[in-house]
């Protein structure tokens, strides 16, 4: 198991929270997500080590940023 | 004279988030000179508990831009008192991969150019399904005698 937290620019709310949940959670492997609105953090757990390119398109895909990776 | 005298809250509601989601979305400029055009400095927005200073607005903005958000407001009633303004409006949004639709609770204080400093907003997430919006606004339009406010064109913007 992988637990890995990015940092997430852009969501302020609890559906902006859901919106990355749902994408990430499209990713193969991912189990959970949590997300920290505060901290800008996105915390992901997943069975396999994600490809960081993988992890900012989900994002991406929502339109939020992913600032950095871990 | 203050922005909100003389003009219907409804409207008033409507066409600020209609004209800012404009700007944001159709318009060239960056996206923190449209912020600022509809908000003063020290904006704070508390949404669900969640605290939004400038710079975390600005950020919040760039999707919307990024992914071409097309967004209605449907206000159902609003009230102004001096430079406050209450409502409740839903806001249908839709873009190429999604749509969905957010009933908002809104709790605002605005300066004298029309210009956003405050906001208070309560929201739930409406799951979209056939009749759910008729039976929404049947309920709202029963008690406030009158249809709702929408707008998705440029509506009363911030002098």
């Amino acid at each position: 198991m992988t637990v890995r937290t990015y940092t997430v620019i852009g969501m302020a709310c609890g559906h902006c929270a859901g919106f990355v949940t749902q994408e990430l959670e499209r990713i193969s492997g991912v189990t959970a997500v949590a997300v920290d609105i505060e901290r800008d953090s996105v915390t992901v757990t997943s069975e396999r080590s994600l490809d960081i390119a993988e992890v900012r398109a989900a994002i991406e895909e929502t339109g939020y940023e992913l600032a950095e990776s871990p | 004279m203050h922005a909100l005298d003389g003009i219907d809250p409804e409207q008033f509601i409507a066409g600020f988030f209609t004209s800012f989601m404009n700007d944001l979305v159709r318009g060239g400029e960056d996206v923190a000179v449209v912020v600022d055009r509809y908000h003063t400095p020290d904006i704070v927005q508390i949404a669900d508990g969640s605290r939004m200073d400038r710079a975390r607005l600005i950020a919040h903005a760039r999707p919307a831009r990024k992914h071409q958000i097309s967004a209605r407001w449907e206000v159902h009633e609003a009230i102004a008192d001096g430079d406050r303004i209450a409502a409740r409006y839903t806001l249908h949004f839709q873009n190429r991969k999604r749509e969905g639709r957010t009933e908002v609770c809104f709790f605002g204080r605005f300066a004298d150019d029309g210009r956003m400093r405050q906001a208070h907003m309560l929201t739930r997430l409406v799951p979209v399904k056939a009749g759910d919006a008729a039976d929404a606004e049947a309920g709202v339009q029963a008690g406030s005698g009158q249809p709702a406010t929408e707008t998705s064109g440029l509506g009363q913007a911030p002098s």
